[in-house]
């Protein structure tokens, strides 16, 4: 079992689902919508990434867009595709609520996952687009992987700095307004549809460079890799850590794929052993899942801790 | 004549949609929320049968009833332990939980069943043809069986006392209780019948297509495009929406790629809830 | 936004309700024949009041944005503002309580009266930077001085669950005085109030209408509001019963035949 490997690993996808359970805390918690698409997002990000920096098709290659731009340049444009996706979804959707716009989201993200594997000339099908660019090489005595895991670290903190930075403004402040009594909110000024666009589509831009980032770690834009489950466990991690506190968030983002990783990078001594283990840990996963939504541990706890004061 | 051949498969899938979400449609309308659980209910089914019939050797039929029994048991024992204690929360929170249940059951079906494609014990379909269209006798039993069951259904629904507490329920709690309506008894009526239902859609999958562990959530998109179309309506509106969907899905393979089908159930969805939340039946609000 | 020299300096009607009218499932909750018509001049106190399911709260719906008018239009200040939203509404000055009182949960009252006023701090390009700090003393000292006028100083820190309903209802006035309104709509602001806080409310009302706010209130308390007033609306199912001086619908036989059914003069 190599640790230091799978730390590595952990460190790396969980600040990269870690902004993306982020940015659904911002849209739930603070916005009061739920979103059950929000792999679109991701996916997206991803996508352009590939796009934009895959050099142009050659020969047998079936995908019919290629760019060749540097990694940075392609990271900018994979926000900006992710706030442009959320800004055409979102522009008919908003005005739903509850499990309207969850079920929405959800037949959106649905949507472009059918896109994907059918447009072979943007995506490539099912085998995706592979070969996608890791722009980072070995820094000096410091292995590429390591680099690669501080950056994923650092799009996760500035995420952070910028969301708290917003939330703990009077914008802030008239997002929970709006999110506790929304007529009330209205009546006293503040206009909560154009809110929650703006809340929507600013959260949906860190989902893109996550996106891009993930794209990076694992060389490839694949259909397969971006399925409601995906957006089923950042979910799950967003209720692990407590929705309301974002440092929570992202310890049960960490905490969650601490799990996930470590089943899969078990030496399993057959493959049917793998699967089973594998299947446990969806089960588990699961059953923490609904155990959390029902008991609301920290819910309470912060109530609890709030009235001591 | 392409174009009729579709329409005539397209019945064929609706009815099987007819069957799969009658089940959803009655939890979402008496229990208030979206179950998405109901998907994964059909996986129960289809493998459940599956094991007994090429594994064990069972008759179809006999694994059939016995499936669906099991399926219904299952479905019901999930209410009692995971829905049931948080009714009082938001429809929003219960189809959260959902999604847990179904990646629950999704994961212990891997866990079971692994990989690879798995089969019924049935032998080969018959077809059929006349005025040169073509049926194959598996669409006809979902044809057959969906009518059927409409027609019990509504005779349940109509004429006994379960079916008219289930119905009141539907429409109002509080006033169905004080008409004597025991709540908790019907509640548990509905979620026997649902997961039932349920059951039946899981072995129609099994006969109809290839079982893999995946292919009962794919299900849940078009049981949600066909609940949603109907609204909060009645058994008609159900049965109307699924024959709609079931159609819409096949004949678009005429203009569209068949990889395509799916998304049409969502373009459904998208349509209907953006431009009538009500869907087909109207009348009460989203 | 409020006028100088009080009630009399300016007359003119500010608000006012032509035909306008709503219809629930079948249901004509305010309109009838005509539609509802009435108006409201600029710095006056007006009162609101009849039985149960007369189509009050309704009728302030359709003035504040929260519901549209079927019919008709809603002018104030001569601007049509039937289909305007709820916050443009109150962006524009007139502020509403309601029937059941409203608050942020998760704000501590001070908060709440604080998250009352539009702060340059809650639109995004303020919101990133850092100068809505300047503007957070002010408001917050302006809060306080609200909470102040309404009683509920001693709470500030309180949450909003601590409450009791009265004082619900004195938040709900606080975070909507914190806007300097020049039109308040207030919905049943006595109810669940006791006697000692109602004195205190009824002169906070009176020191308003002398500042020049235009007050139009809805009571069930006949005794607290016609004290007040110096019109008075009386609806009943939906539509105009009678309207004038406190005085004369007091006597009016019609108005108290109309309240007999209801059994609810105070």
């Amino acid at each position: 079992m190599n640790w230091p490997q799978l730390l590595v690993t952990v460190l790396t996808l969980g600040s990269i689902f870690g902004v993306v359970t982020l940015s659904l805390n911002l849209q739930y918690a603070r916005g009061g919508m739920i979103n059950f698409g929000i792999v679109a997002y991701f996916a997206v990000g991803a996508y352009t990434y590939a796009i934009f920096t895959q050099p142009p098709p050659q020969g047998l290659d079936q995908y019919k867009f290629g760019f060749g731009w540097p990694w940075w340049a392609a990271v900018i444009v994979a926000g900006l595709a992710a706030l442009v996706f959320a800004a055409v979804t979102g522009w008919p959707t908003l005005r739903l609520r509850g499990e309207y716009l969850a079920l929405t989201t959800f037949a959106f993200a649905e949507v472009f996952h059918s896109v994907l594997l059918n447009e072979r000339r943007i995506g490539n099908g099912t085998v995706g687009l592979a070969r996608v660019e890791r722009p980072f090489g070995d820094w000096g005595p410091i292995e590429e992987k390591y680099v690669f895991a501080g950056a994923a670290a650092l799009l996760l903190v500035a995420t952070l700095v910028v969301f708290r930075r917003l939330l703990v403004s009077p914008y802030g402040r008239a997002l929970d307004a709006i999110r506790d009594d929304e007529t009330a909110a209205m009546a006293a000024g503040k206009p909560a549809q154009q809110m929650r666009r703006q809340v929507f589509l600013i959260s949906a831009v860190p989902v893109g460079f996550a996106g891009a980032v993930y794209a990076m770690f694992t060389t490839l834009a694949q259909p397969s890799l971006f399925t409601a489950e995906v957006t089923f466990i950042v979910w799950i991690a967003l209720v692990l850590g407590g929705e309301r506190s974002v440092y929570g968030v992202v310890l049960g983002t960490l905490g969650l794929v601490f799990f996930e990783e470590i089943v899969r990078a078990w030496p399993f001594e057959t493959v049917r052993s793998a699967q089973i283990a594998a299947a446990v840990e969806h089960v588990v996963t699961g059953l923490v899942f609904i155990a959390v939504l029902r008991y609301q541990p920290f819910q309470a706890a912060a109530t609890r801790l709030r009235a001591s004061r | 004549m392409l174009l009729l051949q579709f329409f005539v498969s397209g019945v064929a899938t609706g009815c099987f949609l007819i069957l799969a979400t009658i089940g959803f449609s009655l939890t979402r309308r008496v229990e208030g929320f979206l179950n998405i659980a109901h998907a994964e209910l059909l996986g129960v089914s289809a493998f459940t049968t599956w094991w007994l019939n090429s594994h064990h050797g069972w008759h179809v039929l006999a694994a059939a009833v016995a499936a669906i029994a099991f399926t219904a048991l299952v479905g019901l024992g999930i209410a009692r332990v995971v829905y049931d204690p948080i009714r009082h929360r938001e429809p929003a929170v219960l189809l959260i939980t959902s999604t847990g249940v179904a990646f629950v059951i999704g994961g212990a079906l891997h866990g079971l069943i692994g990989t690879g494609i798995r089969t019924l014990d049935i032998g080969l379909a018959q077809r059929y043809e006349a005025f040169g269209l073509r049926v194959t006798s598996h669409q006809l039993i979902v044809v057959g069986l969906a009518a059927a069951v409409s027609v019990s259904l509504a005779v349940f629904l109509n004429r006994t006392r379960t079916g008219l507490a289930i119905r009141a329920m539907a429409v109002n709690p509080e006033l169905a209780a004080s008409r004597g309506v025991n709540l908790s008894a019907t509640s548990r009526a509905t979620w026997l019948l649902s997961s039932g239902l349920a059951g039946l859609a899981g072995v129609m999958l099994a006969m109809l297509a290839t079982l893999t562990t995946d292919l009962a959530f794919a299900q849940i998109l078009q049981i949600l495009a066909v609940a949603i179309l109907a609204g909060l309506g009645s058994l008609y509106a159900v049965i109307l929406s699924g024959l709609l969907v079931g159609v819409a899905m096949d004949v678009s393979a005429y203009w569209i790629p068949a990889g395509y089908r799916p998304l049409v159930a969502f373009a459904v969805v998208i349509v209907v809830l953006l431009f009538r939340p009500a869907g087909l039946a109207g009348t009460r609000s989203a | 936004m409020t006028l100088p020299g009080g009630a009399n300096a300016l007359n003119g009607v500010l608000l006012e309700a032509r035909h306008i009218s709503k219809r629930f499932s079948g249901l004509q909750a305010v309109g009838g024949a005509n539609g509802l018509s009435f108006s409201v001049d600029r710095g006056a106190f007006v009162g609101l009041i009849g039985p149960n399911g007369a189509g009050k709260s309704t009728t302030f719906d359709l003035m504040s944005g929260v519901q549209t008018s079927d019919t008709g239009s809603v002018l104030f200040n001569g601007h049509d503002i039937t289909r305007s939203s709820t916050d443009t509404i109150a962006e524009k000055g007139i502020g509403r309580t309601f029937q059941t009182p409203r608050a942020f949960e998760s704000l501590t009252v001070l908060q709440n009266v604080v998250a009352g006023a539009t702060s340059p701090g809650e639109s995004l390009r303020w919101a990133f930077g850092r100068s809505w700090r300047s503007h957070e003393t002010a408001t917050v000292e302006a809060a306080e001085a609200i909470l102040r006028r309404v009683g509920l100083h001693e709470r500030a820190a309180a949450r909003v669950g601590d409450l009791s309903g009265g004082e619900l209802r004195m938040l709900e006035v606080a975070r909507q005085l914190v806007r300097d309104p020049t039109v308040l709509l207030l919905d049943e602001p006595t109810a669940g109030v006791h006697p000692g806080l109602q004195e205190r409310l009824a002169q906070l009302l009176q020191d308003l209408h002398r500042d020049g706010v235009t007050l139009v209130v809805v009571e069930h308390n006949l005794h607290f509001l016609l004290a007040l007033a110096d019109h008075v609306l009386v609806l009943a199912d939906g539509e105009l019963l009678a309207q004038g001086p406190p005085a004369d619908i007091r006597a009016d036989p019609v108005v108290i035949a109309a309240y007999l059914g209801d059994g609810d003069v105070a």
